[in-house]
């Protein structure tokens, strides 16, 4: 019979005692900061992407049509990979550390940090763009008729109004790049997972380790749920828009990942 | 010369806010605008009926090149609207000298399309601010001015959402109107209205008939009556007939205006 190792357990689920072993603490920020970072440049990347496949110039379609077909296409474990070791074989681009004060950031956590923005502007893009499709087109015309310029009108009167849309799909993006965010673990960026595989490979206690690690994640994700229920219930004040969904609802209703 | 963007001044009589020359414009195989010339002088005021998908509409939306067109020119206080002619062909005008053009041109629509998210005030300082380039100050005490005119000085802080149809088409006119344009396109401005909110835009819209050059594509007898200084019937995208109101109404020259004319008038 397995021997369930309480002292592990404890040690590692109970922050107190976990983050005072540096590489969880570490991982912890890092998995935060990545995860931020990531989701703000997807983003702006898929706003660029949207706009680039809503354009009439043919070359900026193609190229944004290109660029969501080849990230949503394949898996992002892979183009990490090709990103970080592919580039750095072919000494196309060796991500070098960058130092920040006291602060250290590898080549691998950037690399990695590019790799899920890129990826998750690919998926960002159909929500900006599906987003501003929502917008009834007498909106453009409207802002058109006054002498706006597609730019003024996009900034101004379209996204304000699209933001309403994309924001809910946004925070259950933004769920799931924190969870994605250990897949960096391949190319050893120092994030959460890391930390634990780290851990584990010293101790080997896979099942206490992991336990303890699904319990991080769940924290970060459960914290996420309850920004985002206040989030959008702000948003839906002023407006008769349909009420965002409740904390219990958000955190014990299945919702299908990508 | 090619840089020749404006017509010779000479081909125009400077009276002449809108003038149509043999415009043509299809969707697929439908002709939907049919040889169309027209001219509106500055202060009249024309009133176009036609049965649904004749072309009146489009024909309005050309105006501010919201449509685009195959041929012919279309000319707005003498200058092309939305092209540019070299060597006999018709090139789109760039994006901005497109947005210039309209700038001068007042637009209200059927459904008022104003902007959910912005009060009626936010509503009509927006483009005078980002386009006219005019300070908040000078914006908002135009829009104070406009809001008076079209009777909701005490909506300005009210969103388009918490405004009736009638209030919120008032405050789609004054938007419009705060651009200072040279003339008013008016696209079937009362038929999303309930029936007891359209007196208060054709009262708006009279009131207004008497300053300025508008366009008014509606059904609505009573304005066309005591507003329009000309009438045309479009059906099947030409311009069936052009007259006054009461010869338009009393006396309609064509069979297919009478037609029309007795299935809207029971």
């Amino acid at each position: 019979m397995y021997h369930f190792d309480w002292a592990v357990f404890w040690k590692y689920l109970w922050p107190g005692t976990a983050l005072q072993d540096p590489l969880i603490r570490t991982g912890l920020i890092v998995t935060v900061v990545v995860s931020v970072v990531a989701q703000l440049v997807g983003v702006i990347l898929g706003l660029f992407a949207a706009l680039g496949k809503m354009s009439k110039i043919g070359p900026l379609r193609v190229i944004a049509e290109a660029y969501i077909w080849y990230f949503r296409g394949t898996p992002l474990l892979v183009q990490m990979m090709l990103l970080f070791f592919g580039l750095g074989v072919t000494h196309i681009y060796n991500f070098p550390d960058l130092h920040i004060g006291a602060i250290v950031i590898s080549g691998a956590i950037q690399a990695g940090t590019m790799a899920l923005a890129i990826n998750e502007g690919a998926y960002m893009a159909e929500i900006v763009r599906s987003g501003i499709e929502a917008i009834d087109p007498g909106q453009l015309e409207a802002a058109k008729s006054l002498g706006m310029t597609y730019g003024q009108a996009m900034r101004r009167i379209i996204l304000p109004q699209a933001a309403k849309v994309i924001i809910p799909p946004l925070g259950n993006e933004f769920n799931n790049m924190m969870k994605t965010t250990s897949i960096m673990e391949v190319i050893s960026a120092a994030e959460l997972f890391f930390a634990f595989t780290q851990v584990n490979a010293r101790l080997f206690k896979p099942f206490e380790l992991f336990i303890a690690a699904s319990f991080y994640y769940l924290a970060l994700t459960t914290i996420w749920s309850v920004i985002q229920s206040w989030i959008e219930s702000s948003l839906g004040e002023r407006k008769s828009v349909q009420r965002a969904p409740g904390f219990f609802q958000r955190v014990f209703t299945f919702k299908g990942a990508h | 010369m090619a840089t020749l963007i404006a017509p010779p001044a000479a081909d125009l009589d400077s009276n002449v806010i809108v003038k149509f020359e043999h415009v043509n414009k299809y969707y697929g195989t439908v002709h939907v605008l049919n040889d169309i010339c027209l001219e509106v002088r500055k202060n009249e005021v024309l009133v176009i009926i036609g049965p649904s998908g004749s072309g009146k509409s489009t024909l309005l939306r050309s105006i501010n090149h919201l449509e685009k067109i195959n041929s012919g020119h279309i000319y707005v206080n003498g200058r092309m609207i939305g092209y540019y002619e070299r060597n006999g062909r018709l090139y789109e005008e760039s994006e901005k000298n497109i947005a210039q053009q309209r700038a001068a041109i007042g637009m209200v629509f059927q459904r008022f399309n104003l902007f959910p998210h912005l009060t009626a005030m936010e509503n009509i300082i927006e483009a005078p601010m980002r386009v006219l380039k005019l300070s908040r100050e000078n914006a908002e005490a135009e829009a104070d001015r406009l809001l008076k005119r079209v009777g909701l000085a005490d909506k300005s802080r009210n969103y388009p959402g918490q405004l009736s149809g009638g209030q919120q088409q008032r405050i789609a006119i004054a938007r419009a109107l705060a651009m200072k344009p040279s003339l008013m396109l008016f696209d079937e401005p009362t038929s999303a209205l309930d029936p007891e909110m359209i007196g208060e835009v054709l009262d708006v819209m009279k009131e207004l008939a008497q300053e300025m050059t508008m366009i008014v594509v509606s059904h609505e007898m009573g304005f066309a009556r005591a507003a329009a200084d000309r009438m045309i019937f479009v059906d099947d995208g030409r311009i069936i007939e052009n007259s006054t109101p009461e010869e338009l109404y009393t006396h309609p020259q064509e069979a297919r205006t009478r037609e029309f004319l007795s299935k809207i008038l029971h």
